[in-house]
């Protein structure tokens, strides 16, 4: 091989290698940015806060120009907009129904006593036998528990009617079942108390309890089991796994 | 002449290495995610994602969203609560972006590193698999991110006093065509 040869064989080496060396560092720039880590399980790599949602201008450039952007998916701006005001709505309406949620099982157990309360108003007589008629012990503590349950109850309601309404939200699921139960125990937790002051009053005159009054128990056992049937609904359907650990 | 030999030596297996480029379209797209609680094991799906997908110099990069209100777990109550505790009106997009080998695009598995924005927050999950299935022209891509409130810091909701799982695995089942 004669020195020209080498000469212009090391003159293309250099132009190759000064060609080739530039690619090479920005292809392991390129990789070390975005290679995957090699992990054998899937696992959350890192957290970090994102600013609330903005659209994008529908011809906003890309971040690179090998990356899909937002905009390119066909995403309305409304459909990116953060709303505070709804978040806010939200979550003043949780807020509401957590309490309603809480007021409603505490109320069930008033509830269960007065109901238990009410056939045992029944009392012994003096020699011993079972007389019908209860005693005003008896009568006024059953009538405490119904007037605690009546105040419970009405408190309760309040924050599912007075939470805020999403609109655009067509109801649907077990919530529908539970809002039409309340149509049914609504009525019956103002009958209730109604009858059963009409029955007090009875009992208290040392009449047999009569007229319309008589249906205060009735009217009481189906306004507890709609209630019952109403908590039922809205945990519809149960998986009860308790044994599973959280 | 033998300079002229050295170079497509050193030249022509480097265009061996590149891969052509292509784009990728979601036309179908199933996300579900799973919610377990003591009394409840509730899914909410969601059938609206969009997304959309470039391979180019070796890696492949996919973009797919979904609003946080599309999904529906069969309660409007209960659906409703999920967009509060994620923030979802303040953060109406759950966004993920994928990027895997784009060597991975013709096997039957692919691992992809995944960064996902949902609920103001960011978190990445690396080597996430998910598997492909080709049908005809389209492509069937299935698999689960594990997702977990605590990535996200969501209060997790309760009921009758206690909490659900931390973790609300997110089933992903799309069909893809190549543009």
């Amino acid at each position: 091989m004669n020195p020209e040869t080498i000469s212009l064989s090391l003159r293309a080496g250099i132009l190759t290698f000064s060609l080739l060396i530039p690619n090479l560092t920005a292809a392991q720039n390129s990789a070390s940015a975005q290679a995957p880590q090699q992990k054998p399980a899937p696992q959350p790599a890192a957290q970090q806060q994102t600013p609330p949602s903005q659209p994008e201008p529908p011809n906003a450039p890309s971040p690179a120009p090998q990356q899909p952007s937002l905009s390119d998916l066909g995403f309305t701006p409304q459909q990116v907009q953060a709303d505070p005001k709804l978040q806010a709505e939200l979550n003043k309406r949780t807020e509401m129904l957590k309490i309603h949620q809480r007021l409603g099982l505490i109320t069930l157990a008033p509830m269960a006593a007065t109901l238990i309360t009410g056939p045992m108003a029944k009392a012994k007589g003096k020699n011993g036998q079972t007389i019908t008629e209860p005693s005003n012990a008896n009568l006024d503590f059953h009538a405490a528990l119904g007037g605690a349950t009546t105040a419970l109850y009405f408190t309760t309601a309040s924050y599912a009617i007075f939470a805020p309404k999403i609109p655009n939200n067509p109801k649907h699921g077990a919530i529908r079942f539970h809002e039409a139960l309340a149509f049914v125990h609504g009525p019956g937790m103002i009958l209730t108390p109604i009858l059963g002051y009409d029955a007090y009053k009875q009992e208290n005159a040392g009449e047999k309890v009569h007229g319309i009054a008589s249906f205060h128990g009735p009217v009481a056992v189906a306004t507890v089991c709609a209630y019952g049937a109403s908590i039922v609904a809205v945990s519809w359907p149960i998986h009860v796994k308790f044994w599973e650990k959280q | 002449m033998n300079a002229k030999l050295l170079l497509a030596l050193f030249l022509v297996p480097l265009s061996g290495f590149a891969q052509s480029d292509s784009q990728w379209i979601a036309d179908q797209s199933t996300i579900s995610y799973h919610m377990s609680h003591p009394m409840h094991e509730v899914d909410g799906t969601s059938h609206a994602a969009k997304g959309k997908g470039v391979c180019h110099a070796g890696w492949c990069d996919f973009l797919i969203a979904v609003q946080v209100k599309t999904f529906d777990s069969g309660d409007t109550n209960r659906d409703l609560h999920m967009i509060e505790a994620t923030r979802g009106a303040q953060y109406p997009m759950i966004v993920v972006r994928a990027h895997f080998a784009q060597a991975e695009i013709a096997s039957q598995w692919i691992h992809a590193d995944l960064e996902v924005q949902f609920a103001g927050q960011t978190a990445h999950y690396t080597q996430v698999p998910f598997e492909r299935t080709q049908r005809g022209s389209e492509v069937r891509i299935t698999g689960t991110i594990p997702l977990t409130c605590s990535d996200f810091k969501i209060e997790r909701p309760s009921f009758l006093t206690v909490p659900i799982k931390n973790e609300i695995p997110v089933r992903v089942d799309m069909t893809w065509r190549q543009q």
